[in-house]
């Protein structure tokens, strides 16, 4: 059996900088995973434990499951909204209950979505939006905007925008309301289809520590 | 000034990887013969009906052409289904056990971006004719020896079967939008989205929802997801699968194939007309699998052949790659023998090249029209004179001028 598997064990995972990255070492830490020169302001991206084991890279985090896809990475935590987006043959392990929100479509006030009327659609998240609407035969336009997209309805871009809501105050200073949710983004832990075959032994501890903290933070 | 006159998603290849190229598939070919595969050629194109109709693969991703009188034609996405059809039209009894083996282009994810590779090289074989689990067996062992054949070591083959999940489906009530559903959610191992989906289905008795949860964690060694499966295996057909599985095991236990064999029920192939045992090799450092095949025993039957088959195919490409990273080529090409000869003597150059080449070396001449250092210089910026003997033509004798 051993001489099977790739001599060169050490774990990668892929990781969105801030709060996710955060919470991820603190499980990998419970494991006996420590990592003396993290720290949350430094500006290296590459950090390996004091076993060198386990290797984390800090990425952007619409790159997590380009890195978990390609191999690059064994394990990746990312959002399911960035998942849904940009669809990646990765294993969607588990759900991780940090970093909850809701994707919403939101508007002013007094939007009515009509069903005989084309809707014009702003967002970050356009195959996400276009999914939902497709969905209940609601005829759309959509414009993809990078950032900042509750400016579309104020200046007439377009009618609503859907995206990320986690306080909605930023929703709020602009005169804007959530008008309907439409999914529930949590974070997601992937995996590489080979790795997860080929480092089961070193991976499969570290799933089963995610699952209990998700669960015993549920409870 | 250059233009970029690449075309995305497509390859050249030339100089060593030509020759590495055809050094994988004379040895794969030689093998497959050895085992009694016969090889065949298959045409570029497809009817495009044959891939459509069933859903066999998404049809955004096929190349799709209309002949001359209307027929809607595809670059084939892959070998099996033509060889299949290849298979019906000449050998019409179905009793007849039918090897062949294939190396050809294959086209996929049109819809994907340029740069997402369109065109790849495939070589495997296809066996009708044969439905016992040795047959399987003898497949999964080829596939194996088709691999170590270049002195790969680490090799990991998934093997599953498309009937266990697929049995536990059929009992469930499910319309096809969600079976569909939640089959990809047991394939992508997303345990929490199978929670949530199994959580609003009421009529799904609390038995079916366990036995589904533990579906995605069916993986791992042999022998320990044999036992879970013992557990699992609540209808007859699922027990069916299972003591197939076990036998195709036992074979390759009996061969030796034994380490290099991982189960996992949840997973499926590209292309949707398998039947029976699916399997996929993964290397080392890889991040996609080199080689798949599997049990398609109703695909023949659309040809008007009710003929049980089993077959794999291996990537090529992807195969050059992986041995060029690991230094797994023989380095054995002789130096290439170049003649550099003023132009009264190319009776003597000519004369001389033509014994070389006639010795099986490859032999080339220029004349000298400026000094041997400018004319070797200018061939020196091609890689392909890069392992090469420089020869001096001059009152007909020849002296080594250069070596690189």
């Amino acid at each position: 059996m051993a001489e099977n598997i790739n001599s060169n064990q050490t774990l990668y995972i892929a990781l969105a900088k801030g709060r996710v990255a955060q919470k991820a070492l603190e499980v990998l830490e419970q494991l006996g995973f420590e990592f003396p020169d993290y720290s949350k302001d430094s500006r290296k991206l590459v950090f390996t434990d004091k076993s060198n084991r386990v290797s984390i890279f800090l990425v952007k985090s619409p790159d997590v499951p380009v890195y978990v896809e390609k191999g690059t990475a064994d394990l990746g935590i990312v959002g399911r909204d960035i998942l849904l987006e940009h669809p990646a043959d990765v294993y969607e392990l588990l759900n991780l209950d940090f970093g909850q929100c809701q994707m919403c479509i939101a508007g002013y006030p007094d939007l009515e979505i009509k069903f005989n009327k084309k809707l014009t659609v702003a967002s970050k998240y356009v195959n996400i939006a276009k999914n939902y609407f497709d969905s209940i035969d609601q005829p759309a336009e959509y414009i993809y905007l990078g950032g900042s997209v509750e400016l579309a309805p104020v200046l007439g871009l377009s009618d609503c925008i859907v995206d990320i809501v986690e306080t909605g105050s930023t929703l709020k200073e602009n005169g804007l309301i959530v008008k309907k949710p439409i999914l529930d983004i949590s974070s997601r832990l992937i995996a590489n289809k080979v790795s997860l075959k080929t480092k089961n032994e070193v991976i499969l501890p570290i799933i089963n520590r995610f699952e209990e903290v998700t669960k015993d933070e549920n409870n | 000034m250059l233009a970029n006159y690449t075309i995305d998603g497509f390859e050249n290849i030339k100089y060593q990887g030509f020759g590495q190229l055809k050094y994988i598939e004379e040895r794969l070919a030689n093998l497959f013969e050895k085992y009694g595969y016969c090889q065949v050629e298959i045409p570029t194109f497809e009817n495009y009906e044959f891939y459509s109709s069933d859903e066999a693969i998404n049809r955004n991703d096929l190349f799709k052409f209309i002949s001359n009188s209307g027929k809607v034609l595809a670059l084939k996405p892959d070998a099996t289904l033509p060889i299949t059809r290849i298979a019906a039209i000449n050998h019409h009894d179905p009793e007849e056990v039918v090897k062949f083996s294939y190396q050809t282009n294959i086209y996929k994810d049109f819809s994907s971006p340029d740069s997402s590779k369109k065109e790849t090289t495939q070589s495997g074989i296809e066996y009708f004719g044969n439905s016992d689990p040795s047959c399987d067996g003898e497949i999964i062992t080829l596939a194996l020896a088709s691999l170590e054949l270049f002195g790969i070591k680490n090799i990991h083959i998934d093997l599953g079967h498309v009937g266990f999940i697929n049995a536990l489906l059929d009992e469930l009530y499910l319309n096809k939008n969600e079976r569909d559903h939640l089959f990809n959610l047991i394939e992508n191992k997303n345990i929490g989205d199978i929670k949530e989906f199994l959580e609003t289905k009421e009529n799904i008795s609390e038995e079916y929802k366990k036995i589904i949860l533990k579906l995605p964690r069916l993986y791992g060694k042999p022998e320990d997801v044999f036992k879970e499966m013992e557990t699992l295996a609540v209808t007859p057909k699922m027990r069916t699968v299972l003591e197939r599985l076990q036998s195709v095991y036992n074979y390759l236990c009996s061969v030796g194939a034994k380490d290099y064999i991982h189960l996992d029920i949840g997973f499926t192939n590209r292309m949707s007309y398998y039947t029976g045992i699916i399997f996929k090799a993964y290397l080392d450092g890889v991040g996609e699998s080199i080689l798949s095949g599997g049990r398609y025993d109703s695909l023949s039957a659309k040809f008007g052949i009710d003929r049980p088959a089993c077959g794999f195919s291996l990537d090529l490409l992807l195969l050059l790659e992986y041995l060029n990273n690991h230094n797994l080529f023989p380095d054995n090409s002789d130096p290439k023998i170049i003649i550099l000869y003023p132009e009264e003597e190319r009776e003597k150059a000519f004369s001389l090249c033509s014994d070389y080449r006639n010795n099986g070396r490859s032999a080339e001449m220029f004349v000298l029209n400026h000094s041997p250092e400018i004319v070797t210089n200018r061939l020196l910026k091609n890689p392909h004179y890069k392992n090469s003997e420089f020869y001096l033509l001059k009152d007909n004798n020849l002296t080594l001028w250069q070596k690189t």
